[in-house]
């Protein structure tokens, strides 16, 4: 009764049966004796005792552990007495406590399969030398309580190596002998070396102590290598140079191609070895460079681009705008002889440009011309009036141009012109401008400049302040469509009584440098005038009519001067189209602050009228539209 | 024209070392007739100590095969006992050395001996097994394991006459017949159920511990009579 109320009391505190306990591991060193470990579960708060119980195979008695101590805690030792081999066990440990007990569960063990020795002993490691080169010997002996001798037990052994700054070991499995030889040594190294042993079935011992020993230097036989070595590289290196040198020539002109100098036509080395810069220059000079007055005007003309800019059209010029002057050719031509042309007037660059604008300049096309009446021309700016439009076919009447070429390269560098009303207009005297400018950089004085007149040139003196002569052409150049001009005029000269609000009405006034002549003058030709010439009525310029450049203000506008007039003239029309006028060109307006008072064509004279351009064209049509015409 | 040259003196060349070297096999007799190269007793012992270790581990193998398909038993053997439970074999090594190098070599030849016939029967029982639990390799490591036994058998007879010969081994060896000591039918012994059928894994125990005290017995018998750098 005591008893059980107390452990019913003690169930009431919380305590509880033992957990039950596991049997770990059984170990045998010798084939001897062996020992068991077992791990408890818990004890459920009170004091718990364990017990160990095996039975021996085809027997039913059961024997309880005879040794709790001599193997430590929590095991069992069996003793030599107490162990059978081929035998097997049935072991069960039980813990109990007040409360109650726990089996764990059986464990069948057989001696012979759980024999795990002791590492070896009195290991050494000596070297010795073979012909020079050392070696280590590595000998053990076998643990002591494992009985090798009378053949009960049979071990085999390996040994682990490393130098003392490497990670990894090298294993040796050294079978049943007791000796083992280690080559192939670093000179100087220290080694540390390991032994163990195992039964032939079953678990290998622990490492035994580590073994140190140092390689003494053999420093002469390493010599011996390296001298070897020094003398094999310097006969490589010997070959090498030799075969270098006698493929210096081809190497050198593999790695470094020699530059191609240059060929100048005239050019004499003979006479530059002797020195005499004289003879030299004059070898270089050519006669005919830069071409004279009596080249073909025509191939050094550069077409106009006429440019229609209504308002809503600014969306295209948007999208066009990055053509920045591009062209908008409408006219197919196929082929461009190219003399004397730039990059302006290549025939590739417009119709790869015109190609993309083909589209956008039908629309705008259209729209120009019904624009045209639009006297608002604040444009953003006037590089976008430039590319305006093109069309491909001349059926429309309304259609303002038959052929729309432009320079690119000599507008994009003009952005800072905009919201000009007249911009259309100038755009083409600015053109000219830069085009008159370049044209007087590199024209020596005394020479025709005409040949300057190259688009290709146009570039480089931008900004350039030089005065300059804008002579009106008098001969329009061949390559411009005379029926396009006259339709511009016409289309001008409708808008005039319009209502002419301002000059920038007509937007395709232009005028084209024919020439410079001898004192910087450019000589200008006006392509469009309102001289009245109908559709298709072939007229050839007569004479010239030029207007002075008096100069350049600040803000690039040209100041015109009107001087002589010669003869009427009216542009020519219907000129056949070349067939490489491929050419873009723009027509812009002029910014005429102070109106001329005289047409071209009235070949009156003006003098001092000042014609301001926004470029370096001038607007003889505007001129001609001037209450005076 | 050199090629045929090279071809006729690869010939040649071929055609002498054919006839020059040429390998020699010498018959080992045990008895040491005339032209026989007789081995040594420590040759003797290497050669069937070495064949009793790889009988022992070819029967592990099996052992373990078979551990795998079947649910890790309990009670090894449960009631069961081996077959040649009538053989008394040293239990530890006082025993074994007590025993005496007669008699050890009686209990080697008795369990040798032993096991013949179940294991030769084991193979066929294998093979007709209706839970074919085998695959290729178990069959022709039975099939090796009873070829061995065999091998094994003579081969330790033929050392002990040697032994016998050479006045190392006395001539007191009761050799007794290991019918009075095993079951007749030693493979019905293994037989259990009602269907009669052979406990293979029960049989692979037996004999994996049988293999063991074979090699054992005979270590320590080369330790006895050779003692030397092995033991």
């Amino acid at each position: 009764m005591t008893q059980e109320t107390g452990a019913t009391a003690a169930q009431l505190k919380g305590y509880s049966p033992p957990g039950k306990p596991t049997l770990t591991r059984c170990r045998s060193p010798e084939k001897e004796t062996f020992t068991c470990w077992w791990e408890p579960g818990s004890d459920g708060g009170l004091p718990t005792t364990h017990a160990l119980y095996y039975r021996k195979e085809s027997s039913e008695r059961v024997y309880e552990c005879p040794d709790y101590h001599t193997a430590g805690e929590n095991s069992c030792f069996f003793n030599k007495n107490d162990t059978s081999i081929w035998v097997n066990y049935n072991i069960t440990v039980v813990a109990t406590n007040t409360l109650g007990s726990a089996f764990s569960d059986p464990v069948d063990v057989d001696v012979v399969y759980i024999v795990k020795p002791n590492p070896p002993e009195k290991q050494t490691v000596t070297i010795m030398e073979d012909k020079g080169w050392p070696f280590l010997r590595v000998s053990w002996e076998p643990p002591q309580k494992a009985d090798t001798r009378s053949g009960w037990i049979t071990l085999i052994y390996e040994l682990r190596v490393k130098l003392e700054e490497e990670n990894e070991w090298e294993m040796h499995l050294a079978g049943h002998q007791k000796t083992f030889n280690i080559f192939s040594l670093r000179s100087g190294g220290k080694y540390l070396v390991e032994v163990r042993c195992k039964p032939d079935h079953g678990f290998w011992s622990e490492w035994s102590s580590t073994s140190y020993i140092k390689v003494p230097d053999y420093f002469h036989r390493e010599k011996s290598v390296w001298i070897l070595l020094t003398i094999f590289s310097a006969f490589i290196f010997l070959i090498l140079t030799w075969l270098l040198h006698m493929n210096s020539r081809s190497l050198k002109n593999c790695i470094l191609p020699p530059v191609p100098g240059p060929k100048i036509k005239g050019f004499d080395n003979q006479l530059l070895k002797n020195g005499k810069s004289d003879e030299i220059f004059s070898a270089l000079m050519v006669s005919n460079f830069p071409p004279t007055t009596s080249s073909n005007y025509e191939d050094l003309l550069v077409e106009y681009l006429e440019v229609y800019v209504p308002v809503e059209q600014e969306l295209m010029q948007e999208e066009s705008k990055d053509l920045h002057g591009g062209c908008l050719k409408c006219e197919r031509s196929t082929s461009d002889s190219d003399s004397g042309r730039g990059s302006c007037d290549s025939h590739t660059l417009l119709m790869d440009k015109c190609g993309e604008t083909k589209e956008e300049g039908r629309h705008t096309d259209r729209a120009s011309s019904r624009m045209l009446t639009e006297a608002q021309r604040h444009q953003k700016g006037w590089e976008k009036d430039t590319l305006t439009y093109a069309h491909g076919d001349m059926v429309s009447p309304d259609m303002s141009n038959g052929r729309v070429k432009t320079w690119p390269s000599v507008f994009s560098p003009l952005p800072q012109y905009s919201s000009n009303p007249l911009d259309k207009q100038s755009s083409l005297e600015m053109a000219k401008q830069h085009c008159l400018s370049t044209s007087s950089c590199l024209t020596q004085p005394g020479h025709s400049t005409k040949e300057a007149l190259g688009p290709s040139n146009w570039d480089f003196c931008l900004g350039n302040k030089q005065p300059h002569l804008l002579h009106p052409q008098t001969q329009v150049g061949r390559q411009l469509q005379a029926h396009s001009e006259v339709n511009i005029s016409n289309i001008g000269r409708k808008q005039a009584p319009a209502g002419l609000q301002s000059p920038a009405l007509r937007s395709t006034e232009y005028v084209e440098v024919q020439r410079v002549n001898e004192e910087d003058l450019v000589l200008l030709q006006p392509v469009v005038s309102g001289c009245g010439r109908i559709e298709g009525y072939p007229q050839m310029p007569k004479g010239k009519d030029y207007s002075k450049v008096k100069g350049v203000d600040s803000d690039n506008m040209l100041l015109l001067q009107r001087e002589v007039m010669e003869e009427d003239w009216c542009p020519g029309v219907d000129q056949e189209i070349n067939g490489g006028t491929g050419n873009c060109y723009t027509s812009s307006t002029v910014n005429t602050t102070q109106k001329p008072t005289a047409c071209i064509h009235t070949a009156m004279p003006v003098q001092g009228d000042m014609a301001l351009a926004m470029n370096g064209y001038v607007d003889t049509a505007t001129m001609c539209t001037l209450p005076t015409c | 024209m050199p090629k045929s040259v090279y071809i006729s003196f690869a010939v040649l060349t071929l055609v002498y070392m054919e006839l020059s070297m040429r390998v020699v096999t010498a018959p080992i007799c045990a008895y040491g007739q005339a032209g026989c190269h007789a081995p040594s007793l420590a040759d003797l012992f290497e050669r069937v100590i070495q064949q009793s270790s790889r009988m022992h581990g070819i029967s592990s193998d099996l052992h373990s095969e078979l551990e795998q398909y079947f649910f890790p038993r309990k009670n090894v053997l449960g009631k069961h006992k081996c077959h040649t439970y009538g053989i008394l074999t040293p239990d530890d090594k006082e025993n074994a050395q007590r025993l005496g190098r007669e008699q050890l070599t009686d209990v080697i030849l008795s369990l040798l001996a032993a096991w013949s016939d179940p294991l030769s029967q084991l193979h066929r029982s294998m093979s007709q097994d209706q839970n074919q639990n085998f695959n290729d390799h178990s069959y022709s490591k039975a099939l090796e394991i009873s070829d061995m036994v065999h091998e094994l058998r003579e081969g330790v007879a033929i050392m002990a006459e040697k032994m016998k010969l050479l006045g190392v081994l006395g001539n007191t060896m009761g050799y007794i017949s290991p019918e009075s000591l095993v079951p007749s039918s030693a493979f019905t012994f293994y037989k259990q159920g009602e269907l009669n059928s052979v406990d293979h894994h029960d049989l692979l125990y037996c004999f994996r511990r049988d293999s063991n005290k074979v090699k054992n017995y005979l270590q320590i018998l080369k330790c006895t009579i050779l003692p030397g750098l092995d033991c």
